[in-house]
């Protein structure tokens, strides 16, 4: 053994998680981290904001399924990370933060940039960890790592005082680490597997539900062959979009607030909803006592506190989605042989959706370049496997609703937190997780604007991602809502002149192009996705165009509305 | 709305009452009472708190802290379902105490006493605390400090 600084601890720890890549800023506080780095073969992606950087590794983790890494000296780079940092932890998503902090002697001192960043961010991370001498580091970061991964995903704090990595120690790294109080796995309860395989062989008109617990531990393949041998049809939450192949005929596609129709039709006239890795949140069910009120609910998720949290349910399964499905396949398996495709639910499923191919939702824009028709050439031009993030708004929604996902781990968006300015970050740590593929980042003005010095990364890292950005020169989803809620009345939510988003790429040193056509529209994706650089696509377009279906907040799910107010029809 | 004990047994380490104590702010519940001691040679203590909450809140609050890394186990209980005891060190001002074996001071232990004042320790469930404060004139006691309920489940 020989000593070295807890820097360098810090290094050789995420080396020995095969950490790559980390995204970050570094300032007085992490200087020691930083210079170690330098003498290792991680590859460090300068950020403009600590904000993008956590939505770096957030997407990365997505991605990957493996931690992504973020950086950030103490004070104000902790406090930027905050909002990254809540917008992973809202979706389960598995990050270790690494911030650097003021010497322990100046603690409590109001030393310059000093910020109780444990304190701020408790709520917000799954847990966070203080080594407070450098042979606390290599366990203090494995069980980070340990920690963010396992069970239900989240973000893990490791805050190290900036002495603590300047201390040259004896230091040990351990094999493995115990987190004492924490069982993120259990073994899966088979009585309920069997009552659960009573259930859904019983049941006359079974509804499946994929959350995003179905992407967490990848449990495709089970979900898919439970649908398929029962010939349940499937729905999904907005996070959960993609648990199932969108293109599949049993998939109906996302519940919600901005679901499709025909799913928060469907969901209210099933006898049996099986629901996996979701945990019932409001934008996706309205009412809790309305929805699903009719039929009996299974509940599977790995995180215990879920279960009757929102909605009350008949059975819940503790585990590991993967797990559990497979052994509810397998008790299938022992009772019935694959449903035939003809009964009376399924025929009432094909029956909706013909009723509902013609919903003004559907049907009804007439502009040449309308959300909708924006995203149907989208996925013309774009191949299967292309990761599509958004940002947040009505952009975001028509993706909900007309964006087909046909590959597992190709759909990144904010849902539980909804953080504007997530869609370009999480385009570049989708692309470093997963370079041979196209990342596209499907964006409205508003949101970009939030994080578009992530351009800046992207050019100088070259990292070719292309940002498409729905250019309504407005806050559109609450413009929405202001027009149909508040009398047209508008309240802070139009831009003016600027920006020019070409003149802005351009600055970057990005590829850019304004299209005025579809036609144009696809040709200009078609070689965004083509190029090594970075491109950014601006799309003006009305900003009087609203998106439906919509289920107004604080309505059931029956009300959900398909159509602009001059229609506005309930079904 | 009802008293309620929350008891929760957690790591002995630095920021976890904190953890604990966030959520049930989370949830806007005021602790009433909460002692918190080592047990199982040093390694876990147990936090007790009493709060005043709806069933509803507190089985909800009792799950999320189960879930909090560092915390072993929360369970909620009514006070008929625990043995609860309470300490109290109320510090009285001698002169209203007649001597010293007032009938009053029936059920204390004296545990210090001056020329000024006498302080006595009282151990009991937390209403017989309160009954035994009310014994007395509030201007005749010069500092009282209560531990807050700890508390065991029966059976
Ligand atoms: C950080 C943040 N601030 C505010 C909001 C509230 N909000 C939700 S959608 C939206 C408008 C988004 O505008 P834009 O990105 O242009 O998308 P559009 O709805 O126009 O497609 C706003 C302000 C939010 N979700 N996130
Ligand atoms: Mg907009």
């Amino acid at each position: 053994m020989h000593e070295i600084s807890g820097a360098r601890a810090v290094i050789e720890t995420l080396r020995q998680e095969h950490v790559k890549f980390v995204f970050g800023m570094p300032g007085g506080a992490n200087l020691p981290i930083y210079d170690a780095l330098l003498d290792s073969d991680i590859r460090h992606i300068l950020a403009r904001h600590e904000q993008s950087a956590a939505h770096m590794a957030d997407a990365f983790g997505r991605v990957s399924g493996r931690a992504g890494v973020c950086m950030g000296t103490s004070g104000p780079g902790a406090t930027n990370l905050v909002t990254g940092i809540a917008t992973a932890y809202a979706d389960s998503s598995p990050v270790v933060a690494i911030t650097g902090q003021v010497p322990k002697a100046m603690t409590g001192r109001n030393a310059f940039q000093e910020t109780d960043v444990i304190g701020v961010m408790t709520p917000i991370t799954k847990y966070s960890i203080q080594p407070l001498s450098a042979t606390e580091i290599p366990s203090g970061i494995k069980r980070a790592f340990y920690i963010a991964t396992s069970g239900r995903p989240g973000p893990v704090l490791v805050d190290i005082p900036k002495d603590v990595q300047q201390e040259v120690r004896d230091i040990p790294f351990p094999e493995s680490v115990e987190v004492k109080g924490y069982t993120p796995y259990v073994e899966v309860d088979p009585l309920a597997v069997e009552r659960a395989a009573e259930m859904l062989v019983k049941a006359e008109k079974p509804l499946i539900m994929g959350g995003g617990g179905i992407r967490i531990s990848n449990a495709y393949e089970p979900f898919q062959a439970v649908s398929e041998l029962l010939m349940a049809p499937v729905i999904t939450t907005l996070q959960g979009k993609g648990s199932f192949p969108e293109g599949h005929p049993l998939c109906l596609g996302p519940i919600g607030m901005h679901g499709r129709a025909e799913s928060n039709k469907l969901v209210s006239e099933c006898d049996l909803l099986m629901a996996v890795g979701v945990r019932f949140s409001d934008r996706s069910t309205g009412t809790f006592s309305e929805f699903c009120k009719q039929a009996k609910i299974i509940h599977i998720d790995a995180d215990p506190s879920e279960f009757n949290k929102n909605k009350q349910v008949d059975l819940y399964i503790r585990g590991d989605a993967n797990q559990v499905l497979t052994k509810v396949y397998k008790a299938l398996v022992r009772r019935i042989s694959r449903r035939s495709d003809s009964n009376p639910w399924l025929a009432r499923i094909a029956q909706v959706r013909e009723e509902m191919k013609s919903i003004p939702a559907y049907t009804d824009y007439d502009s040449e370049l309308s959300g909708p028709k924006i995203v149907r050439k989208m996925r013309e031009v774009l191949p299967p496997q292309t990761i599509l993030t958004t940002g947040v708004g009505r952009h975001q929604m028509w993706c909900e609703i007309h964006w087909r996902v046909l590959k597992p781990r190709t759909w990144i968006t904010s849902t539980g937190l909804g953080t504007m300015g997530f869609g370009l970050p999480a385009a570049i740590g989708a692309k470093v997780a997963k370079p041979e593929v196209p990342v596209v980042d499907f964006d409205g003005d508003g949101s970009f604007m939030m994080t578009d010095n992530s351009l800046g990364t992207a050019v100088d890292e070259k990292i070719p991602i292309v940002s498409i950005i729905i250019n309504d020169r407005s806050l559109g989803m609450v413009e929405q809502w202001q027009r149909l809620m508040y009398n047209r009345r508008f309240s802070g939510v139009k831009f003016g002149k600027s920006c020019d988003f070409v003149k802005l790429a351009e600055a970057y040193g990005a590829f850019a192009k304004r299209v005025t056509t579809l036609e144009e529209f696809g040709k200009a994706l078609k070689e965004g996705i083509s190029l090594d650089s970075p491109a950014v696509i601006d799309v003006p377009v009305s900003s009087e165009e609203d998106v439906f279906p919509f289920m107004p907040p604080g309505k059931s799910i029956k009300e959900t509305v398909v159509g602009p107010p001059k229609e506005m029809a309930i079904f | 709305m009802a008293l309620k004990i929350l008891s929760v047994l957690v790591e002995n380490k630095p920021g976890t009452l904190f953890r604990v104590t966030h959520m049930i702010r989370l949830m806007r519940l005021n602790i009433e009472g909460l002692t918190c001691g080592v047990t199982n040679g040093g390694d876990r203590s147990r936090i007790t708190m009493t709060v005043n909450g709806d069933d509803a809140t507190l089985d909800f609050l009792a799950k999320q802290l189960s879930k909090v890394i560092d915390v072993y186990e929360a369970q909620t209980y009514s006070p008929e379902e625990v043995t609860a005891r309470e300490l109290a060190l109320v510090k009285l001002n001698l002169s209203s105490v007649s001597h010293l074996d007032d009938k009053r001071l029936q059920g204390a232990r004296i545990v210090e006493t001056s020329d000024r004042s006498i302080t006595v320790e009282v151990i009991g469930t937390p209403s017989e605390i309160d009954r035994f404060i009310h014994r007395f004139d509030s201007s005749h006691i010069l500092e009282l400090a209560r531990t807050g309920t700890t508390a065991v489940p029966k059976g």
